[in-house]
């Protein structure tokens, strides 16, 4: 493994999480940004993909400086749209479903931390809009699109929030 | 006479979706059917012609909550086919790892799914405002859970490290013993989880059930045991076909399972304590005393104290499974296969599952069918529903209908196993 320009020891944790089903369609899309990201990031920002359960998310940024979470959504923009969410400063637009087939999806995630005071110092969210959740269908045109602009915009994230080098660091 | 409509959209905190229609005519329930619209699954013609070792993986895809209980019950019932008996430390790490599914879908359930309904909140966030510390211990169990989870499973939602024979790795002692302080720990908040849904107001109904559950005489089922009834069922898995059938039903995409002499059964953790109460150690059963679950629980309302009591004994139980373990030589044994049939029966977090597969020389299945436990319950879950609604036709719709729900999610149905679940239609002429 080599690992280049990695920041000094005090850098902040950061956690990376790609939400959604590879086998649903459009939901695979959070974990296909995050493979893009997985391995070009220093150490300290971790890259993860989930599937399923939101609530173990309050775990997994537990401890971390920041968060970024990315994950499918519908609102009834066009299939591709991406929408960025301060999600400690703002409340999540009520129009938005992010995607879940079970109890807990990421809104209620949110949500619940916050009452807990559970949520990181930082939750950066990318909803993108979603075009279809069917079993066993690839990511749509539209939203594949969408993803090496978000890839972009985190690392841009990274750069300008916490000063963290994004360009000439691989992992093997 | 005045007809009156309910209608619920979608019904929530449940897994997949389904409808309820309620028909009420001159003061009587004339009609209390769950219509499932969550599409067949299909696994069983699914899994026709894929290898035999190929089931825990294909089956572990049914049910996002409860994936171990479908790859023990499949590996089970492939050992049992060809000949088999896995036992010593990987029988040992099976029962641990469907601890960690225990802990991880009770904790989810009784927290935060089924709690707010007998406190009157909407859902967990409203009732964490003002029961913060529960849910955080509710929060923290789970962690438990899905760590277990990880280190058998290889991750927490459909677990990769279950084969037929045993596992792909299995841990070393160490490992194993970084979960301990955790785990007393996670004892303590089941604990007070336990004596918190104690104190609940739990409306009153008591049903006359025939419970159903395995039995394996010294331990707390799980993984293995005869299937019995609070009446005079005591069969191996393999005679399930004797005693039970699954029918078809109009209104659902999931069968219903009945007893062929008798119609509808309970399974699940209430059927389990009535039925393996002897089992629990004497602290557990002191516990168990001390919150009124030491006589018989027929009220549904209460199984969430049921549920409570075993995630108790799931912490329990998990740490006396890795104070006795100690790593095996070799991860799995090896299988060969042999023409015939294999009977795989478990107690998934819900009920029973019964796994039956057919395979040929070459180890390829011919059949396979699968009895899950939301479909077997199907028909109580309608009993108490009519039973509920008949003692509540005062209450105004709205009332009405959170009861209903209310009384669904005693079941904790896994609609996605079933292929079914939740709108609610009450006709009232």
């Amino acid at each position: 493994m080599t690992c280049v320009g990695a920041d000094p020891p005090a850098a902040p944790s950061i956690v990376i999480v790609g939400l959604g089903n590879r086998d649903r369609g459009d939901d695979g899309v959070g974990p296909a940004v995050a493979d893009r990201l997985a391995g070009t990031l220093p150490p300290h920002v971790r890259v993860i993909r989930m599937n399923g359960d939101a609530l173990a998310l309050i775990d997994t940024w537990a401890d971390t400086e920041a968060a970024i979470v990315v994950d499918a959504a519908v609102s009834g923009a066009k299939p591709g749209h991406v929408l960025r969410i301060d999600a400690v400063a703002d409340e999540l637009p009520t129009h938005l479903a992010l995607s879940s087939t079970h109890s807990f999806g990421l809104v209620d995630a949110i949500a619940l931390a916050r009452v807990l005071d559970r949520l990181p110092p930082a939750l950066v969210i990318y909803a993108i809009e979603a075009a279809t959740f069917d079993a066993g269908t690839p990511i749509t045109d539209a939203v594949s699109r969408a993803v090496p602009m978000v890839v972009e915009r985190i690392k841009g994230d990274l750069r300008a929030l916490w000063q963290i080098q994004t360009e000439g660091v691989t992992h093997a | 006479m005045t007809a009156r409509t309910i209608k619920v959209d979608l019904l929530a905190r449940v897994e997949g979706e389904g409808a309820l229609d309620l028909h009420v005519r001159n003061g009587k329930v004339t009609r209390a059917h769950l219509r499932i619209f969550e599409p067949p699954r299909l696994f069983e013609a699914m899994l026709r012609g894929r290898g035999f070792t190929e089931a825990p993986d294909i089956t572990a895809r049914i049910c996002g909550i409860c994936p171990v209980a479908y790859q023990m019950s499949s590996v089970h019932a492939m050992e049992d086919a060809c000949g088999v008996r896995i036992d010593g430390p990987i029988r040992l790490l099976r029962r641990l790892l469907y601890c960690g599914e225990w802990i991880e879908s009770h904790t989810l359930h009784v927290a935060m799914l089924h709690a707010p309904d007998f406190l009157g909140y909407p859902d967990a966030i409203q009732m964490a405002r003002d029961h913060g510390d529960l849910v955080r211990r509710a929060l923290a169990l789970k962690k438990i859970g899905n760590g277990i989870m990880r280190l058998l499973g290889g991750r927490e939602i459909h677990p990769v490290n279950v084969r037929v024979g045993g596992f792909y790795r299995v841990p070393r002692k160490a490992e194993l013993l970084t979960l301990l302080e955790d785990l007393k720990q996670g004892r303590d908040n089941a604990v007070t989880l336990l004596r918190w849904v104690a104190t609940f107001d739990f409306p009153d109904l008591e049903q006359d059930y025939e419970f159903v559950s395995l039995r394996h005489g010294s331990e707390y089922p799980l993984n293995e045991g005869r299937i019995i009834s609070s009446r005079d069922v005591d069969i191996a898995a393999a005679d399930f076909d004797t005693e039970f059938e699954e029918r078809h039903v109009a209104h659902s995409t999931a069968l219903h399972a009945v007893l062929k002499r008798r119609g509808a059964y309970l399974v699940g953790p209430m059927a389990r304590l009535a039925l393996n109460f002897d089992c629990l150690s004497p602290d557990l059963r002191g516990l168990a005393r001390e919150v009124g679950l030491d006589l018989v629980c027929r009220n549904p309302f209460r199984s969430i104290m049921v549920r409570a009591l075993e995630v108790v004994w799931a912490c329990e139980e998990a740490m006396r499974l890795i104070e006795a373990y100690d790593m095996p030589d070799r991860p799995f044994e090896p299988m060969t296969p042999r023409p015939g049939v294999g009977f795989g029966c478990t107690e998934a977090p819900r009920g029973m599952l019964w796994h039956r597969y057919e395979i040929d020389a070459e180890g390829s299945i011919v059949d396979a069918r699968i009895v899950p436990p939301t479909s077997q319950n199907q028909p109580s879950i309608e009993g108490d529903l009519r039973a509920t609604a008949e003692k509540s036709l005062h209450l105004p719709d709205d009332g009405l209908r959170h009861l209903c729900e209310q009384t669904i999610r005693n079941y904790d149905p896994c609609i996605s196993c079933s292929c079914h679940f939740l709108n609610l239609t009450v006709h009232r002429a």
